[in-house]
């Protein structure tokens, strides 16, 4: 290890091929323990996309580019388990992109793009850019009517390419034959996903080179933050497999449960539904990661003086040039938040932007037939968030810095910020699904949402008022080896009473795989309750 | 790096000594040059092949057909076939197979049929062109591309409002999914954006009670590189047939 900083200086290839370090290397204790799974959000990605990669084999077997949406149905309503199958892909796909956003930001707001991890951010972002193509690519391939739409929109913004625009066009949306462009998007599909695993192996390597982001505390909140393997660090194995089997396990669950909850909700808004919509319905908004991008495009200077293509390269091209660059604008060494203020409002603000493009598009889309955006509103929307936020910000810097407030752990409160904005906006259309189109199925919903909402404000006026101070410190107790004994074993009869009861089910429709998909998504979550129960019985964890 | 070995290879042979590079940087350096050269040459090439096999050949036809519009069982349409300010979409496709058009029968609020104009169409653009007008018996007959010059949206998303129904479209064709709006009874000009394009308008004759399809004119329809290329060419030389979406 004394020689490790003059290794570090001679490049990342000849360090990883040429003196490889263990692999995968160990971690701290604290990374397993309460709170230790903000270190494992880009592990819960990689779950998502062998998920993923799986499921999509098996869809392969199925989809006819000559016949893409009655093969999409024929899978969802003919073949045992079809809707499972195809549901779960699409869910798997919106998990993978809400576990990869929650990644970039927990790692943007700790300051992990700093020293010594600027290219693995910026591999970062390009597989998230890789990400978000593939699932274009995936969700047209159906060929359902938001399909259509997302083509047609695609191939006007490729078209709109300066000189190239008729070839870029045909490169990806074939030549207008319907056959060519199925054939096109299906093969976009897989490469992108291809190249999203070699990236991602490249990512991978990184983050084995450069070890995990420690906390702040224990490098004094300096960059270059660089783990060191300690005597006491735990073996990798059994330790980390079982607390990633139980990680996996639960990602894998909220994959199947989520869209088999949503499959027997008949009035699901259709950029919801997890099967392909109905050619008689109308839908003229895309799926939910893709909203921002929809948004943009009828604000009135954007669309007199520019052309969709150069729309795109503004609100998209524009902040991904942000992440790119943000290792090189952001040079300082410290990694307090306070310290860092602008690019905390920074972050935030597009946070904002990213979530009220997305609401309001929706709730356009939906609400009334759209029509253009006035550029005075375009500048409140843009300006009065932002001001507000770094106004705010500052005050809250300036608090910090003259000790008058203390936050222990504000990405916590950031994240809580945030899922309460969420909940808050699916609060919001579920209050207008209840009231405006007298959605029954809604109500219930909306109470949730809204309880969820309010129990994470009430946390987080906690944690700023110090009430409340969440951290890694205190293991989570199964206390003693006979309550383990006996959860276990509850959890272990339950998963067999599962078992049974769904192999009566029929998988003849989707509404019965659906009720089959929820109790396999028990089952996986029983199994991570007996893994966790064991690390706490074998490993002390 | 093959470069490279087979530079050692000759040295060896030349003067008998394998000498490591690493005396004379500024070799070493050139070799690697000439390696980066040659590889960047080979992917140029290998690039260049690439693009060109995965753009696919252009589809189409070379010309404008004439054709007649029929309807579902083959029979050329009537007048009185077309209902005024109807709300359902009647559809016909020209002149490729991905190419729907409106056909619309306009008339007042009272549905009486109403005489379209030609008139030259000014885009917000700047561009402009002249709109062929009405026609058949009470020169109320007009049709235009069904797909919307904005972002490619199509029917059911992109409709004709009858000016019989009320509300802020009545009259008009308005497209749901970013809000342009055009006039049929003028051209079908742009009313409000965000398309800067009015429809492409198709040329249309009446001659002995029947309707034909000759030609477009406008602007080029959306997602095509040109009005004939872009899709399959349709299955008859002779006819198109229409359809309607409710």
């Amino acid at each position: 290890m004394s020689d490790e900083s003059e290794i570090r200086k001679e490049n990342m290839i000849s360090q990883i091929m040429n003196s490889p370090q263990p692999l995968p290397r160990r971690v701290p204790d604290y990374m397993r323990k309460k709170g230790g799974i903000w270190y494992w959000t880009g592990a819960m990605v990689m779950f998502a996309f062998f998920y993923e990669v799986i499921t999509g084999l098996v869809l392969l077997f199925f989809y006819q580019p000559s016949n893409p949406f009655g093969s999409s149905e024929a899978l969802v309503y003919n073949v045992p388990f079809g809707s499972i199958m195809l549901s779960t892909h699409l869910y798997g796909a919106y998990v993978m992109i809400a576990l990869v956003y929650i990644h970039l930001l927990r790692n943007y707001f700790v300051g992990a793009y700093k020293k010594p991890r600027e290219m693995q951010w910026i591999t970062g972002v390009l597989l998230l850019v890789l990400t978000l193509g593939a699932a274009f690519f995936g969700y047209t391939m159906d060929g359902d009517v938001l399909a259509k739409a997302a083509t047609s929109i695609g191939s006007t913004i490729a078209a709109g390419t300066p000189y190239i625009g008729n070839a870029v066009n045909a490169i990806f949306f074939g030549n207008g034959t319907a056959l060519s462009l199925y054939s096109r998007l299906l093969g976009w599909h897989i490469v992108m996903v291809l190249l999203i695993g070699v990236l991602f192996a490249v990512h991978f390597f990184m983050a084995e080179y450069n070890t995990i982001m420690p906390r702040g505390k224990d490098v004094n909140y300096r960059a270059p933050a660089v783990d060191t393997d300690k005597p006491e660090y735990k073996p990798w194995y059994p330790h980390n497999l079982a607390f990633m089997m139980e990680l996996f396990f639960i990602v894998v669950a909220a994959i199947v449960l989520i869209p088999s909850v949503f499959a027997l909700w008949p009035s699901i808004p259709v950029v919801f539904s997890p099967f392909p919509a109905s050619p008689t319905v109308i839908a003229n908004t895309p799926p939910w990661f893709l909203l921002f991008v929809y948004k943009e495009l009828d604000f009135n200077f954007a669309s007199t003086l520019l052309n969709p293509f150069w729309d795109t390269v503004l609100f998209v091209g524009a902040p991904l040039l942000y992440l790119l660059i943000i290792p090189y604008l952001d040079r300082s060494s410290s990694l307090m938040l306070s310290d860092r203020w602008i690019f905390v409002a920074l972050g935030v603000t597009g946070v904002v932007y990213l979530v009220g493009l997305s609401t309001w598009a929706f709730v356009y889309g939906v609400l009334q037939p759209t029509m253009i955006v006035p550029n005075y509103q375009v500048a409140i929307f843009f300006f009065v968030p932002a001001v507000l936020i770094f106004l705010f910000t500052y005050l809250v810097r300036n608090s910090i810095h003259l000790n008058k407030l203390k936050l222990k752990r504000p990405e916590v409160l950031f994240t809580i910020v945030g899922l309460m904005g969420f909940f808050s906006v699916v609060s919001g259309i579920l209050i207008y699904e209840s009231y405006v189109l007298h959605d029954a199925y809604a109500l219930p919903g909306m109470a949730a949402m809204l309880t969820i909402t309010a129990i994470l404000a009430v946390i987080s006026v906690a944690i700023i008022l110090g009430i409340f101070n969440p951290g890694y410190s205190g293991d989570t107790v199964l206390a003693t080896p006979k309550t383990r004994i006996i959860a276990a074993s509850m959890f272990g009869a339950l998963s067999l009473f599962i078992a049974i009861e769904v192999s009566f089910i029929k998988p003849d429709s989707p509404t019965n795989n659906a009720y089959y998909g929820i109790g396999l998504a028990m089952i996986l979550l029983a199994v991570a309750g007996i893994i966790r129960i064991y690390r706490g019985e074998s490993l002390g964890e | 790096m093959d470069l490279g070995d087979k530079k050692d290879i000759k040295n060896d042979t030349k003067s008998e000594v394998r000498e490591p590079s690493v005396k004379d940087s500024g070799r070493r350096s050139f070799i690697k040059m000439m390696g980066v050269l040659a590889v960047g040459a080979g992917l140029a090439v290998s690039l260049r092949g690439l693009v060109q096999s995965i753009i696919p050949a252009s589809v189409g036809v070379t010309s404008f057909p004439d054709l007649t519009l029929v309807d579902q069982s083959g029979n050329p349409i009537t007048t009185d076939s077309l209902k005024v300010n109807d709300y359902t979409i009647v559809l016909f496709n020209y002149p490729l197979q991905n190419e729907p058009n409106f056909l619309l029968r306009l008339g007042d609020a009272n549905g009486n049929d109403v005489e379209i104009p030609s008139i030259t169409v000014h885009n917000p653009d700047g561009s402009s062109f002249t709109s062929p007008g009405g026609k058949g018996p009470y020169k109320s007959v007009v049709a235009s591309s069904a797909i919307c010059e904005h972002l490619g949206c199509t029917p059911p998303n992109i409709r004709f409002y009858p000016p019989t129904m009320t509300g802020p479209f009545a009259g008009k064709i308005h497209c749901d999914c970013h809000g342009s709006t055009y006039d049929p009874y003028k051209g079908f000009q742009v009313v409000t954006g965000p398309t800067v394009l009015a429809l492409p308008n198709v040329v249309m004759t009446y001659d002995n009670g029947n309707y034909k399809v000759s030609n477009m004119v406008g602007p080029t329809i959306h997602g095509h590189p040109t009005d004939l290329t872009g899709g399959n060419p349709l299955s008859s030389t002779t006819s198109t047939a229409i359809y309607t979406l409710s």
